[in-house]
């Protein structure tokens, strides 16, 4: 046990001396690995912002029905009874007064409602389908519109459920991304670590030679992988604090524009963790594949 | 403690470095392997140490067999050998002390007590005021003497010496032999590879000579 952790204390100091001489080369690599990483966390970063936008409005499906301002009597009971049927969750009606009356406390619309000689609101109700998918949706909407003294008929949330639809996309295409970079990452670091096996050739015959195991070759240049692709993390993180301090004041003014306190959220503790940690684990695996394969070269070609 | 049973090694290409070779050697026996340069020299303590693989035959060091070792349990095996190479195979990345510290390292030792068992050995082939230097800055001579050294860090009961006085002249040569002797003298098996004639007078022991492959006893 302690001549374990003496072996990998040793690997370690090993693999930081070897990024401490080839600084230069090493801050390389971490760029490389940091812009590659920047790009899909930094999508991730932006959805999960747009996505608390779009957590704030109406996700709940509603529909609005406004009536023909020469409904019969007849025709609103008609209506009202339609409206009692099971596949409705709840149906609310809004008399035209009652509208009115919002519009008017509302301080900007007091001034033009108050200039009105007469209402021009229709009278209205506001339903909730038990069904909550798209076609349901429709289905109601189409139905109720084809009423006797249903002038028109609106579908609330329609906006609301088309961005979370792209928001999915976007999240699957986040996904995407991330796999194509992990690639490119494992790639990178496997290259880097390439270059440092080879150019430790003759210490590496020279260890076999005085019964050093393949692991105890193989692991400094693990570690080197695994720091590189922690330092390739914490370089993204650098590129999105940066791309974060750029984008945060115009976007706030646009939210500002549209009457929001909207601020870029920076991501939490557990999301930085879980993307050091995935760089980390895949510098790793590059070296791994990488080190595995050209010890057998440096060996072959002895 | 070492012996060969019919061991027969061709190179891919065909050339047959060693041809149907018996012999035996005892733990703490002083042997020294002649013959021209192509005769198989450097074959034999390659084989020994399980840097090449017989093509046919059995080689064993302490009742182990060497030719069919797996490739985790040759490091082990190595461990308890003292290769000396003609060309020394120094790193010099590194200086002198670390060089020597390598095989230490490597089995795990405590680098406290690789340190203090490194500069030991260092004093005795007498490169204790160069220990920091880098092995780029040492003469031949001083080369193999560090080679040595770290042949002998891990304290190993058998010592392969490949030319060891190769190119050195006379003066660096008697010195290394007479090193090789006081090894001899507390329990190290030596074999060494070599055709300096005035060591093998100087030193004793056995001679093997080599020939075309071919193995036979020198009569002392």
């Amino acid at each position: 046990m302690i001549g374990w952790m003496r072996h990998h204390k040793h690997a370690l100091g090993t693999a930081l001396h070897r990024l401490r001489i080839q600084a230069f080369t090493a801050l390389l690599t971490a760029l490389a690995m940091g812009v590659a990483i920047s790009l899909p966390s930094g999508l991730y970063l932006g959805l999960e912002n747009l996505s608390r936008v779009a957590g704030e409005l109406p996700a709940q499906p509603e529909i609005s029905l406004f009536l023909d301002a020469g409904a019969s009597p007849e025709q609103k009971q008609a209506i009202a009874t339609r409206l009692k049927q099971p596949d409705i969750a709840q149906a609310r009606f809004v008399p035209k007064d009652e509208a009115l009356a919002t519009l008017s406390a509302s301080q900007d619309l007091a001034d033009i409602t108050a200039g009105l000689t007469e209402n021009p609101l229709p009278d209205a109700w506001i339903v909730r389908p038990q069904a909550t998918s798209r076609d349901a949706l429709v289905r109601i909407s189409d139905g109720l519109r084809k009423m006797p003294g249903i002038a028109e008929t609106h579908l609330d949330s329609q906006w609301a459920e088309r961005l979370q639809a792209a928001l999915a996309i976007g999240h699957t295409g986040v996904w995407l991304l991330a796999g194509l970079f992990a690639i490119a990452l494992i790639a990178i670091s496997g290259n880097a670590i390439r270059a440092q096996v080879l150019a430790r050739r003759d210490e590496i015959l020279v260890s076999r030679l005085i019964g050093a195991t393949d692991r105890h070759i193989r692991r400094p240049f693990l570690y080197l992988g695994a720091l590189q692709g922690l330092f390739g993390g914490l370089a993204a993180g650098g590129v999105l604090a940066v791309a974060g301090t750029i984008l945060r004041e115009p976007v706030e003014h646009l939210a500002v524009l549209y009457g929001s306190t909207f601020h870029l959220l920076p991501p939490d503790g557990a999301e930085i963790a879980m993307v050091l940690g995935l760089t980390t684990l895949f510098g790793w695996l590059g070296a791994w594949l990488s080190v595995t394969r050209s010890l057998h070269q440096v060996e072959a070609t002895r | 403690m070492i012996s060969f049973n019919q061991v027969t090694k061709r190179y891919p290409g065909g050339h047959e470095a060693l041809s149907n070779v018996s012999l035996a050697i005892e733990q703490g026996e002083l042997v020294f392997l002649t013959g021209h340069s192509g005769a198989g020299k450097s074959t034999l303590l390659k084989l020994i140490a399980a840097i090449e693989r017989p093509t046919s035959g059995v080689v064993s060091v302490s009742g182990q067999n060497v030719s069919r070792l797996s490739r985790r349990a040759v490091p082990y095996l190595r461990r308890n050998i003292g290769l000396v190479f003609q060309d020394h195979k120094l790193l010099f990345d590194r200086s002198v002390i670390d060089n020597v510290v390598l095989p230490l390292d490597i089995a795990g030792f405590d680098r406290r007590e690789s340190l203090k068992r490194a500069r030991a050995v260092i004093d005795k082939v007498g490169l204790l005021n160069r220990e920091k230097a880098n092995p780029v800055s040492l003469s031949g001579g001083e080369q193999q003497r560090l080679c040595i050294a770290r042949a002998l860090v891990s304290r190993p009961a058998l010592l392969l010496a490949d030319e060891p006085t190769g190119n050195l002249d006379a003066g660096y040569a008697a010195d290394i032999m007479a090193m090789f002797r006081d090894f001899h003298q507390v329990g190290t098996t030596l074999v060494i590879a070599t055709h300096d004639e005035r060591a093998i007078t100087a030193l004793g022991g056995r001679t093997l000579h080599l020939d075309h492959g071919r193995i036979g006893e020198v009569p002392a």
